[in-house]
């Protein structure tokens, strides 16, 4: 908490001290993924300076987009053959965001039009997605894209039109970032933009990076570099847990 | 209390998990089966990665079966000259399966071909199984003794013909090497693929098709089911990186416990009356792997990363 309060004051004074820009920070830059990991809730802090926007006595908008680390993807569909359901097509997108987080401060649709929210790139609707097939990279099927962002948003991965980001007043705002468990690692990006009469006038980047840290890390690299003497481990503990449960279990 | 997985790459509350290790070490230590061809179908149903509950299973085995082998070693219970047949069959059976599975991994359709592994052998498994435990009941109320069949019948004619003849001392057989190869093979690959030891399938085997006198055919069972479900382990590993020991020593650590309940209510219940409450059991597992198969799922699509189910 006092982390917090430091980044805000600090925010704070970077804005009020004459003319500057856009500032956000995070109340954690670093996620570290250990065993009683089981999501995260970060704040993002910011304040809009005094370039763009009259913090006091203009109206202005806030849209924060975290993008999360690009990784292959498929989908797949099922379907009847015979008596049975089974995964029958599939598109794969070789760069889907693992994760995708829109928060704003009012619904999107009052903010700016859908042309502009396309032109910047903003929203699920307006990633450019591409999938693989036969003849190179295409746009997607559209049931294939509702699907990938209907599964992602049901598991917490893909979020849009959920999340505020609340005025403190001063120019001042806040929102909260949820990460789920099942988070993919790698490097996020925070994105503010700042709207005023449905056009952007400001905006910047910050990084996040999500990781495995500590023993979760080295298990995992492990068991993905050295996977032969990972499964030779993996039965040397077998082995002794169960004889070992074998002499308890006779007292 | 959530704990994550960090092969898996999940939470999962660590009482659940411990919970389902006792629970089938419950019903495992009462019927006196090894458990996997319940346990991994209960990872499944709980959320865990088909691909990854399949390969933990085989690692938690590997585990639940040392302490019985070791059992039946002292009582003089193990066929090694058999059991080593066995494994070499098993370790060649559970080669191809890992390659099978990883292949049909990458189409996306591992998960289909574990279901319908377990909608198949637990079906004809079970309902053997039922059938055969109902009869005996039935003839026991009515008070029928079957006649023993001389040990000397004990082969079809066809078992005779094989070549490649073997003799093991301790089973007191003189048979060709080709059927517990074939045997150990099929087990292999049952083990690779589903995730279970696979006793199931061989210890009827060892009894009608080998004739192997009952007091090694457990311990037999067990020692060829550690060296197989090891190699399983590994291979799984090697290929695809699903094993997660973290989640298999909670499930063992819960199988352990609840075994030990589950041996002693054993043996307030008759032999049949066990057979046919575990048919039962089996059937039931069958029964719901195979109505998801069936029943139209409420959600058509599904998403993976690349190469993964």
């Amino acid at each position: 908490m006092r982390r917090l309060l430091t980044i805000f004051g600090m925010i704070w004074l970077a804005a009020t001290g004459g003319a500057s820009a856009l500032v956000t920070d995070l109340s954690n830059k670093r996620i570290e993924i250990r065993y009683s990991f089981n999501g995260a809730d970060l704040i993002l802090f910011g304040a809009v300076g005094s370039s763009a926007v009259d913090p006091v006595n203009d109206d202005f908008d806030v849209v924060i987009v975290v993008r999360g680390p690009e990784i292959e993807t498929v989908v797949r569909q099922k379907q009847k053959i015979g008596p049975i359901w089974v995964n029958a097509n599939n598109l794969s997108f070789p760069a889907a965001p693992g994760y995708y987080a829109v928060a704003a401060s009012r619904p999107l649709a009052d903010i700016a039009s859908d042309a502009a929210f396309a032109s910047y790139g903003i929203g699920f609707d307006h990633l450019p997605l591409l999938a693989r097939t036969e003849r190179g990279l295409a746009a997607p099927h559209p049931e294939f894209r509702r699907a990938l962002f209907r599964i992602q948003a049901s598991q917490d991965l893909f979020r849009q039109e959920r999340d505020e980001v609340t005025h403190v007043g001063e120019g001042l705002f806040k929102t909260d970032i949820r990460l789920p468990a099942n988070v993919p690692v790698g490097e996020f990006l925070v994105e503010t933009f700042i709207f005023k009469n449905g056009s952007i006038v400001a905006r910047n980047r910050i990084p996040l990076v999500v990781d495995k840290e500590g023993f979760e890390r080295a298990a995992y690299d492990f068991a993905h570099n050295y996977p032969f003497w990972y499964g030779i481990t993996a039965v040397i503990i077998a082995l002794s847990a169960g004889w070992l449960a074998g002499v308890l279990g006779k007292k | 209390m959530p704990l994550y997985l960090p092969i898996a790459e999940l939470s999962m509350n660590i009482f659940l998990v411990i919970g389902m290790g006792a629970v089938v070490g419950f019903l495992s230590g009462m019927f006196g089966v090894g458990g996997g061809f319940l346990m991994t179908p209960l990872l499944i149903f709980s959320g865990v990665p088909p691909a990854v509950a399949v390969a933990t299973e085989s690692n938690e085995i590997t585990a639940a079966s040392v302490s019985g082998a070791l059992a039946h070693w002292r009582r003089q219970g193990v066929d090694v000259k058999m059991g080593i047949v066995l494994i070499i069959g098993g370790a060649v059976g559970s080669f191809i399966g890992a390659q099978v599975f990883t292949y049909l991994r990458s189409l996306g359709q591992v998960d289909l071909m574990i279901s319908l592994a377990y909608v198949v052998f637990l079906g004809s498994v079970g309902g053997l199984m039922f059938w055969e435990s109902v009869r005996a009941i039935v003839r026991q109320r009515r008070g029928i003794v079957p006649t023993p069949t001389p040990r000397e019948d004990r082969h079809k004619a066809w078992i005779h013909a094989l070549p490649f003849k073997m003799r093991f001392r301790k089973s007191r057989l003189y048979i060709s090497a080709l059927l517990p190869l074939g045997i150990g093979m099929f087990v292999g690959v049952l083990a690779a693929i589903m995730g279970v030891g696979g006793g199931f399938v061989m210890v009827p085997a060892m009894i009608y098709l080998l004739g192997m006198p009952t007091n090694v055919v457990v311990g037999t069972s067990l020692f060829q089911i550690i060296f197989v479900t090891a190699l399983t382990t590994i291979f799984h590993s090697v290929n695809t990186q699903t094993v997660d020991i973290f989640l298999a020593v909670l499930l063992l650590f819960g199988a352990v416990i609840g075994a030990q309940v589950g041996a002693r209510m054993g043996l307030r219940l008759k032999a049949e009356q066990l057979r046919a409450l575990l048919a039962l059991m089996v059937l039931l597992v069958c029964f719901k792997m195979g109505l998801d198969l069936v029943v139209e799922p409420t959600e058509l699509f599904s998403v993976g990363e690349a190469g993964v189910h």
